[in-house]
This record gives structure tokens, C-alpha cells and sequence, in this order.
């Protein structure tokens, strides 16, 4: 520290005055600037930083480059210069600032040595802004990666929903024919764990939509009954396969008409009933809906659904709603499932602004219990003439004996294998199939007959599902053709399928792989009260074939029926050597399989075709059409 | 014997001090130590048969509300603009900072140094970008203070480019 204040050789009164005053304790150095440049005399002891030695005239400007900035000329000689580092002789780091004072005609520089803390201040906030830019960074990285697993999955969902779809759909058309036990045992292994396969795809595609934010949960109008009994509907046969009750019972004075996301509710539902049923073995299980006790608010509702199961052991109740958890890792062994049910029912939950708990008495049975904010719309009464106590077991569900007898059916797609997989669904349900294998060709079948519903593939080649679905609906609004109900089959189970839809004008979206009763519990939404051609039972045309061609017929009749699509479209484009082709040998085949009708149509068509006559045709193809969607089969015995 | 002052520019933390150490002392410190104020080191080395010394100018680095003095740029005959190659938003200041530059000593030699090249594979800045500024005219170079990599091009790139520019408003001793 510089304590001392020494007057130099020349130095006189006004001077020691000047210095006097600089405030000595500060570890300064002071020189007087005596010219010419900037070579200056210390003016007392220098502090030991400073690195040169005392009472020797030196030119500053050499040793601090800085100062020439500062101080552009001799005849400027006030104010404070920018703030510099030096490295002193002990090879420390110090901050200096140059003060230029002038006292009475004679210049001074001061140079002073700043806190060492200016520098841990500064270093500390760039520490901090370093920082916050790599979390910056991370987060990117992170969403560009989270935007890669969605691709991915959305990608891999395709390709693994769409082999799916075939094997499942395949051993459900093999377990409906005649099998062996051996051969059915077999089958049913297949189904059950193409179904399992299947829901675990559908669980984790789950998982990653709800954690990569991409659920949105919708907002329309739900009947709270309805949202209940489609979800006891899909657990119905596991838990009659298990003997197991199913009850509902939704308290006195909770609405029923709400706004929410019905799909959502339903999910966790059935995920809870489906839970619940693998770890019941007898008893049952019942969906309870009331007020939520802790919180008064209209349309805040307490969902629960209790069982007579095993039960959970007080210490595993948190866990099971984590990913991957089940209450014991030998559970998955004995029950398998992967245990995100939970994990995604929870997130849901949560997204509905509610909580999911469990309460369980083990060897007693367990409920779930979960909250959701529900909306009662408004004009609606919070509890009014549809809020009526119900306590009811689920009737049967109404599942698809219904014939869909008559109705017309246009098919897109692409691929054979599942052109052939609804035909096989269809074939027997009396309704007539016109087959498109891309989006251009169904809406030119589309143009030319009337249908009672269209299934579109999405992805087909020369014009895909969507372009198809908006050109038939121009084509509707063009010929005030009343709206044919359009069901898209697509293996996309991700992003913006719905809305995407809904703009080309679906009708509703069936996700791949599609199961029989979906799709004859969908058609049979849309098949028309009055069937188009009802075959009334006078007009069954039944035909009896011997029980040895069992195994054939059908799939004879089927091609047919398929085949129908194929005449309309050689006659839409005049290609008559086609009809004459197919018309050749239907004439040649029906009768081998007892069918002298088709010989005869297949003549007619034949001969039509030879002389070009299309109305003849349309109308042979039009009797065809009817005797295909009204032949019945009566076996006897060989 | 030609005196050149150079600045070297740019965000803080790109490592505008690394590289001057590793150019005139060939040393390097993995730890960050941030500048305050500005330091001024220099060096001599020969270039083409005559004596360089160099002055150098490590400013702080800019940031927020402290943007770099351009009063101690003005007599500056050229500058390298240092960003780091791991974090995008030094590229945006070291743009900033070389249009004001521009506007203030006019078109003087520069080169950008994309520092902490030893650490690539975390760049996170697409080539159309640097072709994008090739093609503006700017002369680019992957540096790093760590490896050395392209440090000692860069210093006598920059002071090449100055004698070529034919700048000699500085002292020739």
C-alpha cells in the first residue's frame, strides 16, 4: 500500500497541496505528465503491482498502449479512461482505470488498481448465461430428438399395424371354418396374442403421444352413459370368459349430457376395467360415477371402478400408476401386460384436470378412483331429467349378427391381402362389395352407381384416400347426391389423421388392423333402414350344394361378388373384351358349383359384350348384382 | 518494422483470450477466465522478410447491455470476429458486432474464426450458413485455441491481409 506521499526533486508547494489532496490510502500510482508524449514522474512511492520502479521518467504510453486512446492529445486532459487488464509481476491479473486530472495548469494521471470482485461478478454472470444457453442447446437437441421418436413411431406404427392387421384378421376368419380342437387351440393362440401384440403397440404409441405433449384433448358434446357402456362393451367377453359380472351405477343427480373428450374417458375406462379384470378371478367388477365429494364444482366428477380382485399391498399403491410397474415384477409374469395402462391413464387424467388414485384391501379387491373436470354445457341443468339414479348389470353388447343385407359397399385399397381380409369379414353378411384398388378408380365407380357406404384405404398409389374422399364429395355436391358415409381404414395411428380426415371429408376413421366386429358393427351404423334391395323372404333365392363343397362355395360366391366391381369398370371405360373374358367364364364355372343362374348371366353378359350392347349389359349386371346379394346356401348331405 | 493494432471480437466466453494465448504464448487453459475491460498483448514475428509486431486488442467479450467499445476499435487495421461453433447465438452477436464495426472504421480486413472446432460434433450451425456468408465475402476459419488448430493462420491471415490492404497508417519504425 502506498502510504507515503513524497514530493519529487522539482516539486514545490501547490504541488504537495494538489497531491495532498488524492486520497493517498487508495493503492494509487500517480504521475505528473511532463511531455513531451506521455512521459511522466512518479509522483510518490509507485504501489509494487505497478511493475516499474520508482522515481524513473517513463513514457506510459509504451507500457499501456490504452492511454493513447484515452487521452488523444495533451490538450484534453480531464475524465476517466476504460477499464483494462494488466498482468502485474507476480503474474496476477489486475484491473486498472486511468484518471486524468489537471490541478492548476500541471497534468496528473492517476492509475488505479480495481476490485478483484468486478471480475468474479462478471465471470459469474457469464458462468450463468454460458449455462442457460446450453440448457438452451439441450432443449432443442431434446425436442428435435422427442420430434424423431414421434416420426419414428408414427413410421413403425404403419409398418408393424399393417402385417398386423393381415394376421389377425386372417386367424379370425380361419377360426370361424371348420377346425379341428387341435387346429382351433392353435388359432386361438394366434388371435389372443395378435390382440396382445397389438394393444401393447397401441399402449406405447399411447405413452409417447401423451409425453411428447401431443394429446389435445377435444371438447364436444358426450352422453356419460354412452361413454360407459361402449367401454364395458369392449371388455364385455374378457370378463365373461372369466365369468365376471360387470355393473355400472351412476349416482342420483350427476348429468349425463356433458362436454369432454369422450375417446379419452373412455380409454381410461377401459384401461381400469381391463386391469381390473385380469386380477379378478371371481365376483366382478362395477363402474361407479358420482359428484366428486371434495369438490362441489358442476361437472366435476368422481370416477371409480371396483373390483373383487386380489387386491394391491399398501406399499406398492403409489407405484402402480409409474411406466413399466406392476405391483410385483413376478405380476407380469403371472398376469403379463406391461403395466402402462396405468401410467397413461394417469397422464390422461391428469390432463383432464383430475388425480387417479388407488384404495385396496388385499385378498378384498381394489377401486380405482379418478377426477375429471367435465363441462355441463350450459342451458342443461346440472342435474335434470337425464340425471337418473342407475344401477343396472350391462346387457349383452349388441354386437354383429346384424346382416347387412342389400347394402351396397364400395372398397378402396391397395393391397390384396386386405381387399381379400373384408371380403372375408363381409362375405355372408348379404351385402354387395364393388372393389377399387386406388383412390382414382373408386371415385370413378363412385360417379357411376349409387353406394350405402365407401371404405378408403388412406395410402394408395395413383391418387390416395384423402384426394378420393374430397373428389366424391365435390362429386355429391355437384350432382346434389345426398352424402355417402366414407369410413378411412388407416394403419396411421398418429398427428393429424382426425383432422386431416375430417377436412377431405371422412366420415369416421377405422384404425388398422381392423377386427371383424368393428368393421360390422361400423357398416352396420350406416346401413340403410330400408335395405336398398331387401331380399324379402319370399325373394331368398336359396340353392342347395352338397355339403363336400362346403369349403368352396362361399369363396366361389365371394369372387363373384367382387368381381361385379370389375364388369362396372370395363363397361365405365368400354372395354367389352373384358366383360366377354369374365362373362366366359362365369358361364363356364357357375354351374360346376350348382349355380346355373351365373352360367346363364355369365352367357348374357358374354354374348352382350361380343356386340357391344352396354345398356344390355348394365342391366345383366344389375341382375347379377341382385341374385349374388340374395343366393342362400343349404348343404346336403353327400 | 510494421505496428499493426488488431482486435479480436465477439462474444464472451467464444474464447477470444484462449486464442491470443495460445498465438502468443502457445499456451491454453481449459478454464474459462473471463476479460474485463480490454488486454493488450503483443507479438513479433517475421512476415515476408520484415519484422510484424502486432498489437492486440482482447476486448471483453460483448454481451447484453455491454456492447463492445467501438471508440477502441477506430484505429484498429483489422479485426478477427470470434464466435463459438457450439452455441448459435455467438454467430448472431459476431454479425452485429461486424456491422457496426463496418459503419464505424469502415472496410477494414476481417476474418471469422469459428472457435472450439475441437468440439464439432457439437456444432450446431447448418454449412448453408457459411456458405451463405463465403458467398457475402467473409473469410472463415475453424479454429481452436485448444489444439492450436488454425490459430497462428488466422493471426498471420489477418496481418496479411492488412499489409496487402495496403493499410500503413500505423508507425513503420
Amino acid at each position: 500500500m502506498t502510504t507515503t506521499m513524497m514530493t519529487n526533486p522539482g516539486g514545490d508547494a501547490a504541488r504537495t497541496l494538489a497531491l495532498a489532496n488524492l486520497p493517498a490510502a487508495l493503492d494509487l500510482a500517480v504521475f505528473e505528465i511532463t511531455g513531451p508524449g506521455f512521459v511522466g514522474h512518479p509522483v510518490g512511492a509507485l504501489p509494487a503491482w505497478l511493475g516499474l520502479p520508482a522515481g524513473i521518467p517513463a513514457d506510459l504510453c509504451d507500457q499501456y498502449p490504452m492511454l493513447e486512446l484515452f487521452l488523444p492529445g495533451l490538450d484534453v486532459w480531464e475524465g476517466e479512461s476504460d477499464v483494462w487488464t494488466e498482468t502485474d509481476s507476480t503474474g496476477q491479473d489486475r484491473y486498472l482505470q486511468a484518471v486524468a486530472a489537471l490541478s492548476e495548469g500541471r497534468r496528473f494521471l492517476v492509475l488505479k488498481s480495481l476490485p478483484a470482485d468486478l471480475h468474479r461478478l462478471q465471470q459469474s454472470d457469464h458462468d450463468v448465461q454460458i449455462q442457460k444457453e446450453k440448457i438452451e442447446r439441450l432443449s432443442r437437441e431434446l425436442e428435435r430428438a422427442t420430434q424423431a421418436k414421434s416420426d419414428f413411431l408414427a413410421r413403425m406404427s404403419h409398418e408393424i399395424r399393417t402385417p398386423l392387421n393381415a394376421i389377425i384378421g386372417m386367424a379370425d376368419v380361419l377360426s370361424a371354418t371348420d377346425l379341428t380342437a387341435e387346429q382351433k387351440r392353435c388359432v386361438e393362440v394366434s388371435q389372443r396374442n395378435g390382440v396382445a401384440l397389438l394393444e401393447l403397440i397401441n399402449d406405447i404409441l399411447d405413452l409417447a403421444k401423451v409425453e411428447s405433449g401431443k394429446v389435445e384433448l377435444e371438447q364436444v358434446g358426450l352422453d356419460l352413459r354412452d361413454v360407459i357402456a361402449r367401454a364395458l362393451e369392449v371388455v364385455e367377453l374378457r370378463a365373461t370368459r372369466k365369468g365376471l359380472w360387470l355393473r355400472r351405477n351412476i349416482a342420483d343427480g350427476v348429468p349425463v349430457h356433458l362436454q369432454g373428450d369422450p375417446n379419452r374417458l373412455r380409454q381410461i375406462l377401459i384401461n381400469l376395467l381391463g386391469n381390473s379384470i385380469k386380477f379378478t378371478h371371481q365376483g366382478g367388477i362395477e363402474i361407479l360415477v358420482e359428484q366428486d365429494p371434495a369438490d362441489r364444482t358442476p361437472g366435476r366428477l368422481r370416477f371409480g371402478v371396483r373390483d373383487t380382485g386380489i387386491g394391491i399391498p399398501p406399499e406398492k399403491l403409489d407405484s402402480v400408476f409409474e411406466n413399466f410397474t406392476q405391483a410385483d415384477t413376478s405380476t407380469t409374469r403371472q398376469y403379463g401386460g406391461t403395466g402402462l395402462g396405468l401410467s397413461i391413464s394417469r397422464q390422461l387424467v391428469e390432463l383432464m384436470g383430475g388425480r387417479i388414485w388407488v384404495e385396496s384391501t388385499v385378498g378384498q379387491g381394489s377401486t380405482f378412483y379418478f377426477t375429471a373436470n367435465l363441462v355441463v354445457p350450459e342451458g342443461l341443468p346440472a342435474s335434470g331429467p337425464d340425471a337418473v339414479a342407475e344401477q343396472q348389470p350391462v346387457a349383452p353388447p349388441s354386437v354383429t349378427s346384424q346382416p347387412l343385407t342389400g347394402m351396397r359397399i364400395l372398397m378402396a385399397d391397395d393391397s390384396e391381402d386386405n381387399r381379400f381380409l373384408i371380403l372375408s369379414y363381409l362375405k355372408r353378411r348379404g351385402c354387395v362389395i364393388d372393389i377399387a384398388e386406388n383412390g382414382a378408380e373408386a371415385v370413378e365407380l363412385f360417379r357411376r352407381n349409387s353406394y350405402d357406404a365407401v371404405l378408403m384405404d388412406v395410402e394408395m398409389p395413383v391418387m390416395d384416400g384423402f384426394m378420393a374422399t374430397r373428389e366424391i364429395r365435390s362429386l355429391e355436391k355437384a350432382e346434389n347426391r345426398k352424402a355417402t358415409p366414407v369410413l378411412a381404414l388407416t394403419a396411421h395411428a398418429f398427428a393429424d389423421m382426425a383432422q386431416r380426415g375430417a377436412n377431405s371429408g371422412f366420415t369416421e376413421t377405422l384404425t388398422k388392423p381392423i377386427r371383424n366386429t368393428t368393421l360390422l358393427e361400423a357398416l352396420a351404423r350406416y346401413a340403410p333402414a330400408e335395405p336398398q334391395m331387401p331380399p324379402p323372404a319370399q325373394d331368398k333365392i336359396l340353392v342347395t350344394i352338397d355339403e363336400d363343397m362346403a369349403d368352396v362355395v362361399p369363396g366361389y360366391l365371394d369372387k363373384r361378388r367382387a368381381e361385379v366391381s370389375l364388369y362396372r369398370q370395363a363397361l365405365a371405360t368400354g372395354d367389352f373384351s373384358a366383360i366377354r373374358n369374365l362373362g366366359h367364364k362365369m358361364k363356364g364355372t357357375g354351374s360346376g358349383y350348382g349355380f346355373e343362374e351365373l352360367t346363364a348371366l355369365g352367357a348374357a353378359l358374354e354374348k352382350a359384350a361380343a356386340s357391344q350392347q352396354s345398356e344390355e349389359i348394365a342391366v345383366k349386371l344389375d341382375e347379377l348384382t341382385r341374385y349374388l346379394g340374395s343366393v342362400e346356401l343349404e348343404y346336403r348331405k353327400a | 518494422m510494421l505496428k499493426k493494432k488488431i482486435c479480436l471480437l465477439g462474444s464472451f466466453g467464444v474464447g477470444k483470450t484462449s486464442l491470443v494465448a495460445r498465438f502468443v504464448h502457445s499456451m491454453f487453459s481449459d478454464k474459462y477466465h473471463t476479460t474485463v475491460g480490454v488486454k493488450i498483448d503483443k507479438k513479433t514475428f517475421p512476415l515476408n522478410g520484415e519484422e510484424v509486431t502486432l498489437m492486440i486488442w482482447d476486448m471483453a467479450g460483448e454481451e447484453d447491455g455491454a456492447p463492445v467499445k467501438l471508440n477502441q476499435v477506430r484505429d484498429a487495421a483489422g479485426y478477427l470476429l470470434v464466435m463459438d461453433g457450439t452455441r448459435s447465438k455467438t454467430l448472431e452477436v459476431a454479425r452485429s458486432i461486424q456491422q457496426r464495426v463496418e459503419n464505424e472504421i469502415g472496410n477494414q480486413p476481417f476474418i471469422l474464426l469459428v472457435n472450439k472446432v475441437d468440439l464439432r460434433s457439437e456444432w450446431e450451425i447448418p454449412e448453408a450458413t457459411w456458405d451463405e456468408l463465403r458467398a457475402a465475402g467473409w473469410t472463415i476459419l475453424e479454429t481452436s485455441a485448444k489444439t492450436g488448430d488454425h490459430v497462428e493462420e488466422a493471426f498471420l491471415g489477418l496481418t496479411t491481409r492488412i499489409i496487402q490492404a495496403g493499410d500503413d497508417d500505423d508507425d513503420d519504425d
